[in-house]
């Protein structure tokens, strides 16, 4: 009969840790509701599952679900790109970073369109490293825990996924 | 430098831009950094990017109505589960007429528990913690106290006490309305340098008391009991601020 007990550890577990689901939520799904739903149905999950927490990092555990929740639901709505994941930094990433001046560069880095653009234009297993790194201020061990992946891959897809960004907002761009 | 040193400098790159290498990678790197233009270059164009995002992409803010609508599923769930444990309790212990009797008495004891001082600290700091992450702070936004404590007429069947302490550095900020240990209760916040102070009040029968201080999952609580009040000041505010506070509140001017 301990459901007040149960309710008060979710609050002191996972509540904090609401907005950083609906985030994650948002950025991965693109969409409101989307993310609504995602995060209603993640914290029903994290609730009933709550015994399988073994301590550590709340947060990482419940973004997990959300992630999950998350491409469960792109794979669903089927209007996601999916790619093939090498986590070698592609050589054309590499040229273009050296190719174009550092003013350039700068100029699109602080222009804030285009970057959330660029941003929600990577595969989402990239734009996902980025949110949770940048925005979320995670370390690799977390970040590996919620995009399960190994530790040491989370360095080479950060990598990767800035480079692509840097590559979608000279495309962009180019294109304005 | 060598090739070999500029491969394992574009490799550690990113651990070196998120501080994440140990210090003697680290520290090759930045010497490295130092003497290579071109590796240095790709490190400055990633490091303004890097500070871009951080600057420019907004983090989304969950909306107040979908925290609303999860906590509500929780309770939800929550009850159902204990429905569904006494259910399972019956089925093994196959006798109706205890069911009847062991849902009737859970129940009974759920509902007329009397509900502590701990219980009230412990629920407004749950409380505390939900009005700041779900950005539902206050219902009635106001640093007039002329026109926040009207707003409760008509809501609560008691009127709070609502004060402007702008003077001393404690501004009203608003208020809402609470529901705490199964009754109405009148939220209102204050603030101090930046720091948010809840003050929940409801009716109480017994009489006053002195106020009382306790920490609960790093906040600050102060609780007494004042004109048949019941106050719980909630907030991350150090305890001496938050004493001060609480001394105009008891004085009320």
């Amino acid at each position: 009969m301990s459901h007040k007990a149960d309710v008060k550890r979710f609050n002191e577990l996972f509540v904090p840790h609401m907005n950083a689901a609906y985030n994650l939520a948002r950025w991965l799904t693109g969409n409101d509701n989307a993310a609504h739903d995602v995060v209603q149905e993640s914290a029903l999950r994290a609730f009933r599952f709550m015994d399988r927490f073994a301590g550590g990092n709340a947060r990482a555990w419940l973004l997990a679900i959300v992630r999950n929740q998350s491409y469960t639901w792109l794979k669903q709505s089927g209007n996601n790109r999916w790619i093939n994941i090498g986590d070698e930094i592609a050589e054309d990433d590499i040229a273009l970073s050296h190719t174009e001046t550092p003013e350039s560069h700068s100029i699109r880095s602080q222009d804030t369109a285009l970057l959330h653009k660029a941003l929600q234009e990577l595969p989402p297993q990239f734009r996902e490293v980025i949110i949770l790194k940048e925005l979320e201020e995670m370390a690799y061990k977390d970040i590996a825990i919620v995009a399960d992946i190994p530790l040491g891959t989370v360095m080479s897809r950060l990598a990767r996924a800035r480079g692509m960004l840097k590559t979608e907002l000279v495309k962009l761009y180019a294109h304005e | 430098m060598n090739e070999m040193h500029c491969d394992n400098c574009q490799k550690w790159l990113h651990g070196y831009l998120d501080n994440e290498l140990d210090t003697t990678t680290a520290t090759s790197i930045a010497e490295h950094l130092k003497s290579c233009p071109k590796c240095n270059q790709v490190y400055e164009g990633m490091r303004v990017l890097k500070a871009g995002i951080r600057e420019h992409i907004p983090t989304y803010e969950m909306p107040s109505s979908l925290s609303r609508s999860v906590f509500a599923k929780i309770e939800a769930e929550a009850h159902s589960t204990m429905w569904d444990g006494l259910q399972n309790m019956t089925k093994h212990w196959g006798a109706p007429l205890f069911s009847a009797a062991a849902v009737a008495a859970a129940f009974l004891l759920y509902i007329a528990t009397p509900s502590t001082q701990d219980e009230w600290v412990d629920e407004a700091v749950s409380d505390h913690v939900r009005s700041l992450m779900v950005g539902h702070l206050n219902d009635v936004i106001s640093s007039d106290r002329h026109t926040v404590k009207p707003w409760f007429s008509g809501k609560l069947d008691f009127s709070p006490p609502v004060y402007d302490f702008t003077a001393q550095g404690y501004p009203l900020v608003g208020g809402r309305l609470d529901y705490l240990q199964h009754q109405n209760v009148a939220a209102i916040s204050y603030m101090h340098n930046k720091h948010v102070i809840n003050v929940f009040i409801a009716p109480v029968a017994s009489t006053d008391s002195v106020p009382k201080n306790s920490s609960e999952r790093g906040y600050n609580v102060i609780y007494w009991q004042q004109n048949r009040m019941r106050y719980v000041v909630v907030s991350d505010l150090n305890t001496g601020d938050l004493r001060i506070f609480t001394e105009l509140l008891q004085k009320g001017m």
